[in-house]
């Protein structure tokens, strides 16, 4: 057999390695992916006073800092049994959304913009942000600078740092927002709503206006027929912060919902010999391998899991996509793994209205933002939605407060069984043996891959950015490479 | 003219922390009038936002790159253009930041560069640098000391490069 090797896997957020294993015609044999492990979270942990876990946890993944700091925090409130104060509340969900405005945005024109934008066979050295702005106009670059910097402005209003939040407590946050503060956030979200919608159109006219796109996102090689996950309020609507999980099957009906600290009787962990990774999945429904359908445990946690799992959006644009999305897509649920690119902008759009709305709250400035714990139940499971997937913090305590266990299921950690299978599947459909292998159609398995967004820890790990991953292609007997998609490395 | 001297890193990641550890060490120096210090544990396109502006730029951070770790390196940010194991034309790095600041306009450094120290171990959650690392630490402080003074590269590393 031989072995195919994408290396790095652009565009990613954290690193890691795909290899591709293809016999003598190059027909794929097996797909692996592999990350670098973290160790010694826990041992890190154990000791310490329960709520530094929501300043230390957000130093996991330099992405994703927010939904670290919310998850965290979420589990301390119930560490200490207090009840949150509505404002307080209010102001989490408030910068959590904007943060979803930020990460969705730059999702969108800096990790996947480029293969749709650009074409996903174009020229390697053009499909970048640098080819995106060269072709959508200037201006348009300038917008998504500002949009992230006036979320960062946003952001550390409410949460005391551009970066790493620090205002969650248990019960509430550290200080309330003044009238004039309020004002600018405003004026953000505002823009923002506006931003969503203008990418939204981009979309429409890029992605959804090129029959080839529609065809490769409708393609078999992209679908799986999966459960999904998500989290989701009273009304059964997609929501980021706060909800029950809730889990509906390939035939879009709902599995089952329950609150995040039952998660353990929910989900279990399926372990490879060849990998240190854990596949996550279904309990109720049990581990059959790497494969589709109602009678596999395996689930995906995304933006496009999100939509499938829930009745809607509580907002009303964004409601008005997501009913489009399915209309144009063909009914629920959508398996198409690249529709999880649209359902991102869906997402994106709420998050701005939900933003919109929390900012417009005459109880936003209200003054009273916290509830003061006295005393100690020792236990908490925090549960939001990462852009990535559902995230899971759960810690004990002694009687003191200071951590005794804690368990972390990360968003991309979720998926992990279904981007194998996603890589493996596209591999299948794109190196359809005998001809030689391409750099552009290596990019498309990656597009398999990059839909996940997948963050694999710290990505300020080594240089400035840099982001190694790679992809290897190799024989499967002599494990000679036969191409990489290495480009200028 | 402004320089920003900027420590990269993860400061719960072993010798990931290197960069905010020397950052911290030189602001407790005396510097000259127009040199800012500062830490930042997220790169990609924050880096962006926290270069703008500044006329020179003295990036610091550890990275895995095959060689003996402790090893010091002083690179420009023309080596980060695609250039060899430092990522791709593709991916956010340095290189296309910079890129992307000046064809927007905004006010980009003239002079970027970066200087790395080979890490032993970035994968393990620890607030310590490993022994060679922490022992590069106290000579980069040094280096970059002697830089910012004399405004140009240090003649130990010109002298390698």
């Amino acid at each position: 057999m031989r072995k195919v090797s994408v290396d790095p896997i652009t565009r990613l957020e954290g690193h890691g390695k795909i290899e591709i294993f293809v016999d003598d015609d190059n027909k794929v044999q097996n797909v692996y992916f592999q990350v670098p492990e973290l160790r010694g979270f826990e041992r890190f942990c154990l000791g310490r006073p329960v709520e530094e876990l929501a300043r230390i946890t957000p130093r996991i993944c330099g992405v994703c800092p927010e939904a670290h700091h919310m998850a965290a925090t979420k589990a301390i409130d119930q560490v200490f049994g207090v009840e949150v104060a509505p404002t307080g509340r209010m102001l989490r969900e408030l910068l959590y959304n904007a943060f979803y405005v930020t990460d969705h945005t730059t999702h969108f024109y800096i990790l996947a913009g480029p293969d749709f934008i650009m074409g996903p066979e174009s020229d390697p050295a053009k499909r970048n942000i640098l080819g995106v702005i060269n072709k959508v106009g200037l201006e348009i670059g300038g917008a998504v600078i500002k949009l992230r910097a006036d979320a960062a402005e946003l952001i550390s209003m409410i949460g005391g740092k551009q970066i790493h939040p620090v205002m969650g407590l248990p019960g509430g946050v550290s200080q309330a927002i003044t009238a004039e503060q309020r004002d600018r956030m405003v004026q953000i979200t505002a823009e923002q709503v506006e931003f969503a919608k203008f990418t939204m159109g981009l979309f429409n006219d890029v992605v959804l206006g090129n029959n080839d796109y529609v065809d490769l996102i409708k393609s078999d090689a992209f679908t799986h027929e999966t459960y999904y996950m998500g989290l989701v309020d009273e009304n059964n609507k997609v929501n980021f912060y706060d909800g029950k999980v809730r889990v509906v099957g390939p035939d879009g009906a709902e599995l089952e919902k329950f609150e995040g600290k039952d998660y353990l009787a929910h989900l279990a962990e399926h372990v490879e010999p060849y990998s240190y990774l854990v596949y996550p999945y279904l309990k109720s429904v049990g581990w059959k391998g790497f494969v589709d359908g109602k009678d596999s445990g395996v689930y995906r946690a995304s933006p496009l899991s999100r939509l499938n799992a829930s009745d809607g959006m509580a907002t009303p644009l964004a409601q008005a996509e997501y009913e489009r999305f399915y209309e144009t897509l063909g009914g629920k649920p959508v398996h198409a793994t690249l529709a999880t690119h649209w359902a991102r902008l869906v997402e994106l759009l709420y998050a701005a209205e939900r933003a919109h709305e929390l900012a417009t709250d005459p109880d936003i400035i209200n003054p009273d933002v916290r509830n003061i714990p006295t005393g100690i139940v020792g236990e908490g499971v925090g549960v939001v939605e990462a852009p990535r997937g559902t995230l899971y913090h759960h810690y004990k305590t002694d009687d003191k407060g200071m951590v005794t266990a804690v368990n972390l299921i990360v968003g991309t950690t979720n998926n992990n069984a279904a981007i194998s299978m996603s890589l493996k599947k596209a591999a299948e459909g794109l190196l359809t043996g005998g001809k030689e292998i391409k750099e552009g159609t290596l990019n498309m398995i990656e597009m398999a891959f990059r839909a996940y967004d997948p963050c694999f820890g710290c990505a300020t790990h080594t240089l400035p950015g840099e982001m190694p991953l790679q992809i290897t292609v190799r024989n499967e007997t002599t494990h000679d490479v036969v191409a990489t998609a290495q480009r200028n490395m | 003219m402004t320089t920003l001297v900027l420590g990269m890193g993860n400061p719960i990641l072993s010798d990931d922390g290197l960069g905010l550890v020397v950052a911290r060490r030189l602001r407790e120096l005396p510097m000259p009038q127009d040199v800012e210090v500062a830490e930042s544990e997220v790169g990609g396109l924050r880096l962006l936002e926290l270069v703008r502006g500044f006329t020179k730029v003295v990036i610091i951070d550890a990275l895995r790159s095959g060689g003996a770790p402790g090893e010091i390196k002083r690179l420009d940010a023309d080596e980060f253009r695609g250039g060899h194991r430092y990522g791709s034309a593709h991916s956010i790095h340095l290189g296309t930041v910079l890129e992307l600041g000046r064809e927007l306009g905004l006010p980009m450094p003239a002079e970027v560069v970066v200087y790395t120290v080979e890490a032993l171990d970035v994968e393990t959650f620890g607030e310590q640098l490993s022994e060679p690392v922490a022992a590069a630490a106290g000579r980069l402080v040094d280096l970059i000391g002697d830089e910012l003074a004399t405004g140009v590269c240090p003649a130990s590393l010109a002298a390698a490069s």
